[in-house]
């Protein structure tokens, strides 16, 4: 297994994931403090970087069946996406 | 008298594969972060929305990439394959759908 040098059973992949999530704090924060289409291109971001982390995160557990999670987390934050821009879209 | 069981090495992955892994996550970690910082960092939706769209590319490959090297092409490799497509076919979509959500807004907020 690739361990980055880090033993005590932590492998790159886990490693890769925990390095990705810290992204998400400054997305949330863009979220919260910008104006919503700001926060909506925040939200985009972050759903393609949580789609890494967990196929990160079912190659370091060794999982197949893990692999599943990322397939429908793509395609549910892609429509999300869709939706919300859709309706700031419409605001006049 | 010695009727402990045998132990048996465990199998051992190729070292150059570990590299390449190491190298390809390393790497795909540090593009997608600098996607992160672009958003955070850039003044303009259509700036922002440029280092989001970017985040779905290089980076999103990079990690298939090192996650191929371990899983090949099993059910586990092709559910990778397919995650990483949605996200790099059907993103397109979205930035597009987003830009004229943004360009619709601006010309609200013109007089």
């Amino acid at each position: 297994m690739a361990t980055l040098g880090v033993s005590a059973g932590v492998n790159a992949f886990e490693i890769a994931a925990t390095a990705l999530l810290l992204g998400l704090v400054p997305l949330g924060a863009i979220a919260m403090r910008r104006r919503p289409l700001d926060g909506l291109v925040a939200l985009e971001l972050a759903g393609s970087l949580l789609v890494l982390v967990l196929l990160c995160l079912a190659e370091g557990f060794r999982r197949s069946v893990y692999y599943d999670v990322p397939v429908v987390a793509a395609a549910m934050s892609w429509i999300g996406g869709l939706v919300v821009a859709r309706f700031l879209g419409r605001i006049r | 008298m010695d009727r402990r069981a045998r132990r048996r090495a465990l199998p051992r992955t190729d070292p150059l594969s570990n590299v390449a892994v190491d190298v390809l996550l390393a790497v795909g970690v540090a593009a997608e972060l600098a996607c992160v910082a672009g958003v955070v960092l850039m003044r303009t939706t259509y700036d922002r929305l440029h280092y989001a769209a970017a985040g779905t590319t290089v980076p999103a490959f990079l990690i298939l990439a090192a996650a191929l090297v371990r899983e090949h092409l099993s059910s586990g490799g092709l559910d990778a394959i397919a995650a990483i497509a949605v996200l790099f076919l059907l993103n397109p979509i979205l930035v597009t759908a987003t830009a004229r959500a943004a360009r619709g807004l601006d010309e609200v907020d013109e007089p």
